[in-house]
């Protein structure tokens, strides 16, 4: 047991490392803040679903916005409505969720990308008309309010004891948050290590050789549709949670887009990518905002434009010049760099030179 | 005193990725002459013509009418007056067979001969006029090859490269593509380098041939020469 | 019998204005095989500089044709810089480029103009004209007018003129075109400039009715979307066509069926989009896809 702590790679004491921040982070910020961390990472687990679905099995979805929103409703619902206790209502969301997501990728199955990418993209364009619609169960256009959880009294005595401080509705959420995370990203990087993961990648990289290898194509495919509507869901669903409100106005088709960026940005199929993506997507509006012009050397006439053109400029051209220039994600930037530093060390020759620049889907 | 030749070939290489193909072949193609280039499958042989119009990275010397064709675009080496026809033909299927002719004349200038060029054409391959309103991609191999042929034509190139014009036809349309060839050269002093692997048919019509072998120049001569020599015809040209 | 004329005749209007966006998607689709998420972004911009020049007092008449050669030149621009580097790339890729490219856009317009709707100046009045007994707006009449000369016009271009050969031929075989002597990388080029020009109308054509704020198109580009899948997105006679049906049908589903009312007319295009794509994918006019050379 000594043994393989001892041979663990370094990879592995950096998730250690990460994971030990992310839990002790709560208790140097304020009250505030830690909700803001808490959305980055719920971000966080919807991005590693569509990283599920587009960068492991190669289907492009523009539409978890939507699935999000399902997610969110079901529990805002089944909390408001019938009373259920919200904790009880987040995997169930999920598993809704995540049944008709895998439905979804019946049809799906018969779509080129390209269509696929157009239609889920009308379904995010038409999502919020959807749940306006029959306003008795949600609410309509004003949305359902829920009132936040306080922390249960055992999760209190020993963040008390261990801090001093008493834990607020907030820390709680977090760590509720944080215990998804840590289980629905241990649950992907198992997926994908095993068959299912082979098995997904190899479709993404050529449906006709993995068909001719036995592969089951239409399976995986909406199994991968399934995974990563039910992690959409879990994310809808402590969404709700953490911002104590779910209206039709928080799921309009710029979050959908808000989870591509986040998931090409940290680097679509990794799995750390989703992570970074997601503090990505949510802090570049508001750090924009505000970190922008607090800066006294960047010029005030730009500082001013960047504000005022607000996140959707600054998501655009990060996306595009991603695309281009990095296009396996600040992950895929970092891993690069680090395994040439490698080699450079070692002194072998760096054999990728002169080659072209991969696509988004080849690092695994 | 001989001119220099219209395209000379000097130790090019030329590969696909960490694969080479061309290990390093010199050739000339003189002007107004019909040249052979033949060989076994995989010899090489149509990746000579890819490099010649930037189809494939190569290395080594490439001369058009003296210019260096290094670090050119296909449309700029095409434009400056040669045409490829390609293994397969490279007829644009999305458009009918009038409209695959006039891009192969759409960069002339010189209106009255294209029009004469035209009735030569129609001359040529009458089947050609009597479906030129229908979508290409409804024509036979043989009417695609020639409309291929036609289409080079039009382009009044100075220098036509074909790639296995034979390949897939019947034996005598086959013959009279390469009659007309023969006339092309023959009228408008079309230089022409010819890859084919019906050695016999090429060297009929050919003035010089190479023989490529696993990407290098094994035999070069006058063609009536290797014609004539019977080791040679059996040993590279399968005759 | 009057109302129901009516509703159509509007629907044929509003059905010029998804056909010419769903036009330019389609230009687009046959050059790149991909679909711009960003069209109606472009076309929302290219109004706004229309807008600007008629603020500054140039007639409507001139400042349309104008903001369509600005507009043409700036899909020029786009393809040069954004989408040349990445013109290899998978089509995930550039997707999510012209993802980017639609969020940056509207981000620049909602800077430049903010976010306060306008109302857009239109040459022709709301006033009603007595057709076969319905009542039909000249506003309607002028738009079928506009968009049916626009669409002629790019019809001619394409099929009659030689420019139009060497775009069909660099869209559909680009290498087979090489090889004859076309400009392949202009010729892409030049299709964004025309699927722009083509997109502004569309969105000009819309200003008067909507209200000019940056997330005007947002709406129209998913009928845009619906009438190219309909018509079959390789096939500008189908974005004519599917715009068409699209226009009426959305007119037609709001005001005779009460539960899709006013705001669920989004949901109908999305139906006609899942519709189409599981029961006849190539649309109406669509061929199965060929591997293009």
């Amino acid at each position: 047991m000594l043994q393989r702590i001892r041979n663990a790679p370094p990879r592995y004491w950096l998730v250690v490392v990460v994971i030990l921040f992310f839990v002790g982070w709560p208790t140097v910020i304020s009250s505030f803040q830690t909700s803001e961390w808490s959305q980055a990472i719920i971000l966080a687990i919807a991005i590693m679903g569509l990283n599920i679905l587009v960068g492991y099995s190669g289907q492009l979805s523009l539409g978890h916005g939507a699935f999000m929103a399902l997610g969110a409703y079901t529990s805002a619902i089944l909390a408001h409505r019938y009373k259920v206790d919200y904790l009880v209502t987040i995997p169930i969301a999920g598993v809704l969720t995540g049944l008709v997501g895998f439905l979804f990728g019946v049809p799906a199955l018969r779509l080129s990308p390209l269509y696929l990418a157009l239609a889920t993209f009308a379904l995010a364009v038409v999502t919020p008309s959807l749940i306006k619609r029959p306003a008795e169960l949600t609410g309509g256009v004003q949305g359902i309010s829920l009132t936040p959880p306080d922390p249960p009294q055992f999760a209190a005595d020993g963040f008390g004891a261990l801090t001093g401080t008493v834990m607020t509705s907030d820390q709680w959420i977090y760590y509720v948050s944080l215990a998804y995370a840590l289980l629905l990203f241990w649950l992907a990087w198992n997926l994908v290590r095993h068959r299912s993961g082979r098995a997904m990648r190899a479709i993404r990289d050529g449906e006709v050789a993995a068909a001719a290898s036995g592969v089951n194509i239409a399976g995986y495919k909406t199994l991968a549709f399934g995974i990563s509507a039910l992690y959409a869901g879990i994310a809808g669903s402590l969404f709700g949670l953490a911002t104590s409100f779910v209206s039709p106005d928080t799921f309009p088709v710029s979050l959908s887009i808000q989870l591509l960026v986040g998931a090409v940005v940290g680097g679509l199929a990794s799995i750390p990518g989703p992570l970074v993506g997601g503090i990505f997507a949510y802090f570049l509006p508001i750090e924009s905002n505000q970190w922008v012009p607090a800066q006294t050397w960047i010029p005030s006439q730009i500082a001013s434009a960047v504000v005022k053109a607000g996140p959707a400029v600054s998501y655009g051209v990060v996306l595009i010049l991603i695309m281009i220039f990095a296009p396996n994600g600040i992950v895929g930037l970092i891993t690069t760099g680090y395994t040439r530093l490698r080699r450079r060390l070692r002194g072998a020759a760096d054999r990728e030179a002169g080659q072209m620049p991969p696509d988004p889907q080849t690092i695994s | 005193m001989s001119a220099a030749p219209l395209l000379e070939m000097e130790d090019v290489r030329a590969g696909y990725g960490p694969t080479s193909v061309l290990h390093g072949i010199s050739l000339s193609v003189p002007e107004g002459e019909i040249v052979s280039l033949l060989g076994a499958n995989g010899a090489g042989k149509t990746t000579t013509l890819r490099a010649i119009t930037s189809g494939v990275h190569w290395s080594g010397h490439i001369r058009f009418a003296g210019k260096s064709l290094s670090k050119m675009r296909t449309e700029d080496v095409v434009r400056s007056g040669i045409a490829h026809v390609p293994e397969g033909r490279g007829i644009l299927t999305e458009l009918t067979v009038e409209e695959n002719l006039k891009l192969g004349s759409h960069l002339r200038r010189d209106g009255a001969a294209v029009r004469k060029d035209y009735d030569r054409v129609f001359e040529y391959f009458p089947v050609l006029r009597e479906r030129r309103r229908l979508s290409a991609s409804t024509l036979s191999g043989g009417e695609q090859q020639m409309l291929a042929v036609a289409r080079a034509l039009l382009m009044r190139p100075k220098l036509m490269l074909l790639d296995e014009p034979s390949l897939g036809l019947a034996p005598m349309i086959v013959r009279s593509i390469f009659e007309i060839i023969k006339a092309i050269n023959q009228a408008d002093r079309v230089a022409v380098l010819l890859v084919e692997q019906n050695a016999r048919l090429a060297l009929d019509i050919s003035s010089q041939a190479y023989v490529l072998e696993v990407g290098r120049i094994a035999v070069k001569g006058a063609s009536a020469e290797l014609q004539g020599n019977e080791s040679v015809r059996r040993s590279y040209l399968g005759y | 019998m009057q109302g129901l004329l009516q509703q159509v005749i509007s629907g044929i209007a509003t059905g010029g204005i998804f056909a010419s966006l769903a036009l330019a998607l389609v230009l687009i689709y046959n050059a790149m095989g991909l679909v711009n998420f960003a069209q109606g972004e472009m076309a929302m911009l290219a109004t706004f500089v229309a807008f600007t020049l008629i603020e500054h007092g140039m007639s409507y008449w001139i400042a349309f044709p104008v903001s369509l050669v600005i507009a043409f030149a700036g899909g020029i621009l786009i393809q040069r810089i954004v989408i040349r580097p990445i013109e290899r790339a998978p089509i995930l890729t550039m997707v999510i480029v012209t993802l980017g490219l639609a969020t940056l856009v509207n981000g620049l317009a909602g800077f430049i103009f903010g976010y306060v709707p306008r109302s857009f100046p239109s040459p022709f009045s709301v006033q009603t004209v007595d057709i076969l007994g319905a009542f039909v707006s000249y506003r309607d009449i002028g738009v079928i007018a506009v968009s049916a000369v626009v669409l002629l016009a790019i019809y001619l271009l394409l099929q009659r003129t030689t420019v139009g050969l060497t775009l069909r031929a660099a869209a559909h075989h680009p290498e087979a075109s090489r090889l004859l002597g076309v400009q392949v990388s202009w010729m892409l080029a030049l299709g964004w400039g025309l699927a722009s020009a083509v997109g502004a109308v569309s969105g000009i054509m819309a200003a008067p009715i909507l209200l000019l704020e940056p997330n005007m198109m947002q709406t129209i580009i998913i009928y845009a979307f619906a009438a190219a899948v309909l018509g079959g997105i390789e096939s500008p006679l189908g974005a004519v066509v599917g715009g068409l049906i699209v226009g009426v049908t959305v007119n037609l589903a709001g005001t005779y069926l009460p539960f899709v009312g006013g705001d669920l007319q989004l949901a109908v295009a999305l139906a006609i989009i899942v519709g189409v794509l599981i029961l006849k994918p190539n649309g109406l006019f669509g061929r199965p896809s060929v591997r293009r050379v």
